[in-house]
């Protein structure tokens, strides 16, 4: 096991090492440059250019960039000028994740509930409910999901605050806006999986040994049927973690993921940088935490691997 | 047994769903919210909280680039002068005269304090438009010092910042040189926080970390900021600052909220107390919306460098304009939110004794255009380039944005029906947009320009052969030399007629194709008051603002 982990993580320093040098020179490649103001003079924009180092070759800039990496230094915005772009990640992941935890929390629980439940009713009135839902929460966009409760909630009824992220009560609908898909999703892999393999031969014998029905469900049924949600929740838990760009914008929630996309607008270049960096990080260890689950869950990968 | 099994997963669900976020740090909004739906009244406290839906690029006072920075330093800065709606009252300044020539001003500074105490001094004006101006510091609006003496010079390297012409004759006393006298100087340095005065031993202690939140400065204005954490920025009165009786509000608030209809839904449930509305929405609250004008202008640019001979026919562009029905034009694209324009200069800029607009005699287009008259030209164009109608084709880049597409769209459709012609729309990114402004890839370009001061010379330059706006490629000797003249005039009623002239000289030209002046609608709790609007760097105005009972 440790062998493999070790190999693993010198993959994903290989594969972050592409990544950022792959993004590096293409979003140079970007039309226009950090400095799209109109209003910018040739000289100021001159200044600025050699405040931030474009007056030398790319390749020197690449290797500085590189250096400075390895230091932990991402750089300084080019959009917010005074702040680095650590600094920026550093104020905003932490609203992001946090929203992001809640919503999975939601999200997985109810949705293995769902996907068990309609598998063990097959066919039943709670199956056709949960179909419902897993249809719904799949097809209707999120900004229409955050649109939909912040008018029900907020305005209409006045239960909950519209927007912002300032105490327990702004989490719930961006939280419920944001597990909605997760939630749906979830539950559909579940059911899916529950019913393959109730259909197999294991379960069968366990049956005909004489279990009870909820030994079956709780010890052979689920534990073999969570593979495949696992499966799908390495990159899950990356992108609900780093922030979405429609859910935060709608509830004005100060996280990362207005970043992904104002960044790339603004051609804000190390921002860009820091972010690819940074993400890509993110979802390689979670799918490298799903991979060591896998060994837990399964025993058939531990023994695979010796 | 089954049932049990699911109670129990629910109830896991939900004591984690409880858990959850505990072990993750919270939003620390320090003394921020202002508890729940808190108005001003609840608490006894007198709260303003607006939003913004674009956010403050830096806290540098020398780095600001953008309206909201502006905004943001308007209360947190105090210059020599401040400019409040277009007047220019006293600031750390309480006198000041001008030599004869206009050239050389000597500002009388009052005792007043820093937030820390400290007092406010010559040499800390000195320093901070020398910072301003030095290359090594690349400040993004540097231009605008451009009007000091040996401005430019600094700007590019060719002298030191010692050269500027700016210097400290004592404590208190303060002498500024200009480059050629500028009329709207005091009003200019009135409106931005880059010639407010800066402590060079706070920005050399937090060197390039100086600003970079809210307790990395000291603050000279109106109200210090109290925390710049999470997109949300708390300004609180400075206890020094030295009128502080005119100082209304125990605290503002500003909120970050990029999506129009969130900030909306925000001020209807009472989490604001200032809202614009977006375009959609305005029809919705007719009757309950105020409005204020923002000096911002939507037209069309030609290339002047374009390739397309028809392009380059006065005759063919003037049909262009006549062909635009512009009251049409300002419902179907801004539903009706605007103010239709023939002209380029926005018509609220301060003129000699009433608004720019007031004293105009411009001869523009007509506003529901013309077609006869369209048609008139556009033979003659014909005529001259030996063509038919259907034979030319134009075609207009614009940028990405809905409104945009609408504008040229609109363009595009009363051009093909009133003169028979092809027009094509081209949609490309902002920043390409620019890209092709600067490097002169089009043939006619989306445009929209706003004041940076309080003067239409800040729109006409953009026809200035050598200046670096003329994203037209415009030469006409004529409006250089009225344009430079401008510069050196000291007589206001004079120099105004110059720039009108000017105006007319475009206008006639068809140098351009005007459409509309940008209004932004807004609501407004009724407890407030003293807000103040202006068309130029300083959009809202809500240092003076108070909530009344």
């Amino acid at each position: 096991m440790r062998k493999y982990i070790f190999k693993r993580v010198i993959a994903a320093i290989l594969t972050v090492w592409v990544l950022i040098t792959v993004v590096f020179f293409l979003v140079r490649l970007m039309p226009g440059d950090p400095f799209t103001n109109p209003k910018l003079t040739p000289e100021v924009r001159e200044n600025m250019e050699s405040y931030y180092g474009f007056d030398k070759p790319l390749i020197v800039q690449y290797g500085n960039y590189m250096v400075n990496l390895i230091k932990g230094d991402f750089g300084y915005s080019m959009k917010f000028t005074n702040k680095t772009v650590a600094n920026i990640i550093g104020e905003t992941f932490p609203f992001s994740a946090d929203l992001g935890i809640r919503a999975l929390v939601l999200a997985v629980s109810f949705g293995l509930v769902l996907g068990i439940v309609s598998a063990r009713n097959r066919g039943k009135g709670i199956d056709f409910f949960c179909v419902i839902v897993a249809v719904l929460g799949t097809s209707i966009p999120d900004f229409i999901m955050g649109a939909v409760l912040q008018y029900g909630f907020g305005i209409k009824w006045g239960l909950l605050p519209v927007a912002r992220y300032e105490g327990i009560e702004y989490t719930i609908l961006p939280a419920c806006a944001l597990a909605f898909y997760t939630l749906a999703s979830v539950s559909r892999i579940m059911r899916a999986s529950m019913l393959e393999v109730a259909s197999q031969d294991y379960i069968k014998t366990a049956r005909s040994k004489g279990l009870g029905e909820f030994r079956i469900t709780a010890k052979h049924q689920i534990r073999n049927a969570i593979m495949p949600v696992m499966t799908v929740m390495g990159p899950t838990v990356a992108s609900v973690l780093t922030g979405t760009f429609v859910i935060e914008s709608i509830f004005a929630i100060p996280g990362m993921g207005k970043h992904y996309v104002d960044s790339v607008s603004n051609n804000d270049y190390s921002m860009v940088l820091g972010m690819t960096l940074f993400y890509g990080v993110f979802l390689i260890f979670c799918n490298l935490v799903v991979d060591i689950l896998y060994g837990v869950a399964d025993p058939r990968v531990r023994i695979g691997e010796r | 047994m089954k049932r049990r099994l699911i109670a129990a997963i629910m109830t896991a669900a939900m004591a984690m769903s409880l858990l959850a976020g505990c072990g993750v740090p919270k939003s620390n909004s320090s003394g921020g919210s202002s508890g729940g739906s808190g108005d001003s009244g609840a608490s006894g406290e007198k709260v303003f909280r607006f939003s913004t839906r674009t956010e403050p690029t830096t806290l540098d006072p020398s780095k600001g680039n953008c309206i909201p920075d502006t905004e943001l330093q308007n209360a947190l800065t105090e210059r020599l002068v401040r400019n409040v709606k277009g007047e220019v009252k006293e600031g750390i300044a309480e006198k000041w005269e001008i030599s004869d020539d206009g050239l050389v001003y000597t500002f009388h500074l009052r005792d007043a304090k820093w937030s820390d105490g400290e007092p406010i001094t010559a040499e800390q004006f000195v320093y901070s438009w020398r910072r301003l101006m030095d290359p090594e510091t690349a400040a993004p609006f540097a231009y605008i010092g451009e009007y000091i003496k040996n401005g430019r010079a600094v700007e590019v390297g060719d002298v030191e910042p010692e050269e500027l012409g700016v210097k400290a004759i004592d404590d208190k006393t303060l002498e500024v040189t200009l480059e050629h006298p500028t009329a709207y100087f005091l009003s200019m340095m009135g409106l931005s926080s880059l010639f407010a005065p800066l402590r060079q031993d706070i920005v050399e202690k937090y060197g390039k970390d100086f600003a970079a939140d809210a307790e990395k400065n000291v603050y000279s204005g109106p109200y210090v900021l109290t925390s710049s954490a999470n997109q949300k920025w708390v300004f609180e009165p400075n206890e020094n600052y030295w009128d502080k009786d005119s100082i209304k509000l125990d605290r503002a608030e500003m909120s970050y909220v990029q999506n129009q209809s969130t900030a909306l839904a925000m001020y209807e449930d009472g989490e604001l107390d200032f809202s614009e509305i977006p375009s959609a929405d305005a029809p919705n609250y007719e009757g309950q919306d105020h409005t204020y004008r923002n000096g911002n202008v939507d037209y069309f640019y030609y290339n002047c460098d374009s390739e397309n001979e028809a392009m380059n026919n006065i005759d063919f562009r003037l049909a262009l304009n006549y062909a635009i029905n512009r009251n049409s034009y300002n419902e179907l694209v801004n539903n009706g939110m605007f103010t239709p324009s023939t002209g380029l200069v926005f018509s609220g800029l301060s003129g000699v004794e009433k608004t720019y607009g007031e004293e105009s005699t411009l001869k523009g287009y007509p506003m529901d255009g013309d077609e006869a008259k369209a048609k008139e030209h556009l033979d003659k164009a014909l005529k001259a380039l030996g063509k038919k109608a259907s034979d030319i084709t134009v075609t207009i880049t614009t940028t990405d944005s809905d409104s945009a597409k609408k504008q040229a769209e609109v363009c595009q459709e009363m051009w093909k029906t009133a003169l028979g012609i092809n027009v094509e729309v081209n949609q490309v990114t902002y920043a390409e947009m620019l890209n092709r402004q600067a490097s002169g890839e089009y043939e006619i370009g989306w445009g929209g320009w706003g004041a940076d001061y309080d003067d239409p010379y800040t729109y006409l330059e953009l026809f200035k052969s050598d200046s670096p706006y003329n994203y037209s490629k415009y030469v006409n000797d004529e409006v250089d030399e009225l344009l430079t003249a401008t510069q050196t005039e000291t007589d206001a009623q004079k120099r105004m007629d110059m720039l009108h002239e000017v105006e007319q000289i475009l206008i006639d030209e068809a140098a351009f194709f005007p459409q509309a002046e940008r209004e932004v609608h807004y609501l407004v709790d009724d407890d407030v008051e003293g807000l103040n609007f202006f068309h130029c760097s300083i959009n809202l105005d809500w240092v003076y603002a108070d909530i009344v009972e």
